[in-house]
C-alpha cells in the first residue's frame, strides 16, 4: 500500500494536522515573545521603573485616596497660580516622564514664567509633582486635572 | 517654631543627642529668613555653612538633574547632603518662605568631633535620614583617622 491510500489507513491527514498545529502555534508563541523583548529590555536598564509599574498596579486604599483628596481640596489655587500651573504642565511637556526638578525650574525661569518659585512649590504641596525615589520627579497628571482643570 | 532648641529636640539628626550636646551646638545655631528664589547655597562655592529647615521648602539640586524637596522642620542640610572637601556641591533654592538656622561648617564639625559618643549618634541618625530622604546619594562612610572636615 503506497500514497494517498497509505497515508489514509494510518490517520496521516490528522497527524499532519496536528503537526503543523504544534509548529505554527510554537511560531506565534515566539513571535509574540520578540514582539514584547523591548519592554522587558526597557525595565533591564531601568529597573525604577518596576516600582512604579507595581505602585499604578496597587489599589488605593480608604486613607490614601482620603489624604489625597484633602490635600487637593485644601489646595485652593487662585487665577494666577491655576495659570502658573498650567504653564508649568506645558514646559513638562517637552520633558522625560522622569524628569529633574532643576531643570524644569531652570526652563519656567529662563521662560519668564512669573513665581516660578512658588508655583512649583504649589505643585509640590499638592502632590501634582512627585519624586520618583530616584532624584528625579513625574507629573500626575489625573491630580492635576482635578486641581486646576 | 522658631526656638532653635525646640527644632534641635523636633529633628530626626539631633533629638537623639544628649541635653548637654543640644546646650553646646545651641549658640552655633543662627536664623535666617529666606524667601522663594534665594539661593542660600552654590555649588563649587566654598562650604561655610549648614543649615537646619525651620520652615518653608528648599530645593536641593544635585548633580546628574537629581534633587530633594525639604519642607520638614528639623531637616538638617548638611555633610555629604550638602559639601565634600570644604567646597558645596549641590545648590540650594528657597522655594517657600520660611527660615533656616545656619550653622558654621568648621564649628559644627569641631563640636561633634570633640565628642565621639555625640559625633557617632549624629552620624547613626543622619544615615537614617539620609537612607529616608535621598536614598540615592551616595554616603560617605566615615574613615577612622581621617578628620570629618576633609570629607564634608
Amino acid at each position: 500500500m503506497y500514497g494517498l491510500e497509505a497515508i489514509n489507513a494510518n490517520n496521516g491527514w490528522a497527524i499532519s494536522v496536528v503537526g503543523v498545529t504544534i509548529v505554527f502555534s510554537g511560531l506565534v508563541t515566539l513571535s509574540l515573545v520578540i514582539s514584547q523583548l523591548y519592554r522587558v529590555l526597557a525595565l533591564w536598564e531601568n529597573p525604577s521603573k518596576i516600582k512604579t509599574l507595581f505602585k499604578a498596579k496597587q489599589p488605593k486604599n480608604q486613607s490614601e485616596e482620603f489624604q489625597e483628596k484633602e490635600i487637593i481640596d485644601q489646595a485652593v489655587f487662585t487665577g494666577s497660580q491655576k495659570e502658573g500651573a498650567k504653564q508649568f504642565n506645558l514646559l513638562i511637556r517637552t520633558m522625560e516622564d522622569h524628569f529633574s526638578l532643576p531643570r524644569l525650574l531652570h526652563l519656567a525661569q529662563i521662560s519668564d514664567l512669573k513665581n516660578s518659585h512658588s508655583n512649583l512649590n504649589n505643585l509640590l504641596k499638592t502632590n501634582i509633582i512627585i519624586p520618583d525615589g530616584s532624584g528625579f520627579f513625574t507629573w500626575e497628571k489625573e491630580t492635576f486635572d482635578k486641581a486646576i482643570l | 517654631m522658631s526656638n532653635i532648641k525646640e527644632i534641635l529636640n523636633k529633628s530626626s539628626i539631633f533629638s537623639s543627642l544628649g541635653e548637654d550636646d543640644i546646650q553646646r551646638l545651641e549658640p552655633f545655631f543662627e536664623k535666617r529668613e529666606i524667601h522663594p528664589g534665594d539661593i542660600i547655597a552654590k555649588a563649587d562655592d566654598a562650604a561655610q555653612f549648614f543649615f537646619l529647615l525651620n520652615n518653608g521648602t528648599v530645593l536641593l539640586a544635585m548633580e546628574e538633574g537629581r534633587s530633594v524637596v525639604l519642607n520638614t522642620p528639623g531637616d538638617f542640610i548638611g555633610l555629604e547632603l550638602l559639601s565634600a572637601k570644604g567646597v558645596y556641591k549641590t545648590t540650594l533654592t528657597v522655594l517657600e518662605k520660611g527660615s533656616v538656622f545656619a550653622v558654621p561648617r568648621q564649628a559644627f564639625l569641631a563640636v561633634i568631633q570633640e565628642n565621639s559618643e555625640a559625633a557617632a549618634t549624629i552620624m547613626a541618625s543622619w544615615q537614617e535620614y539620609l537612607d529616608k530622604t535621598a536614598p540615592f546619594v551616595k554616603i560617605v562612610k566615615k574613615i577612622e583617622g581621617i578628620s570629618l572636615s576633609y570629607n564634608f
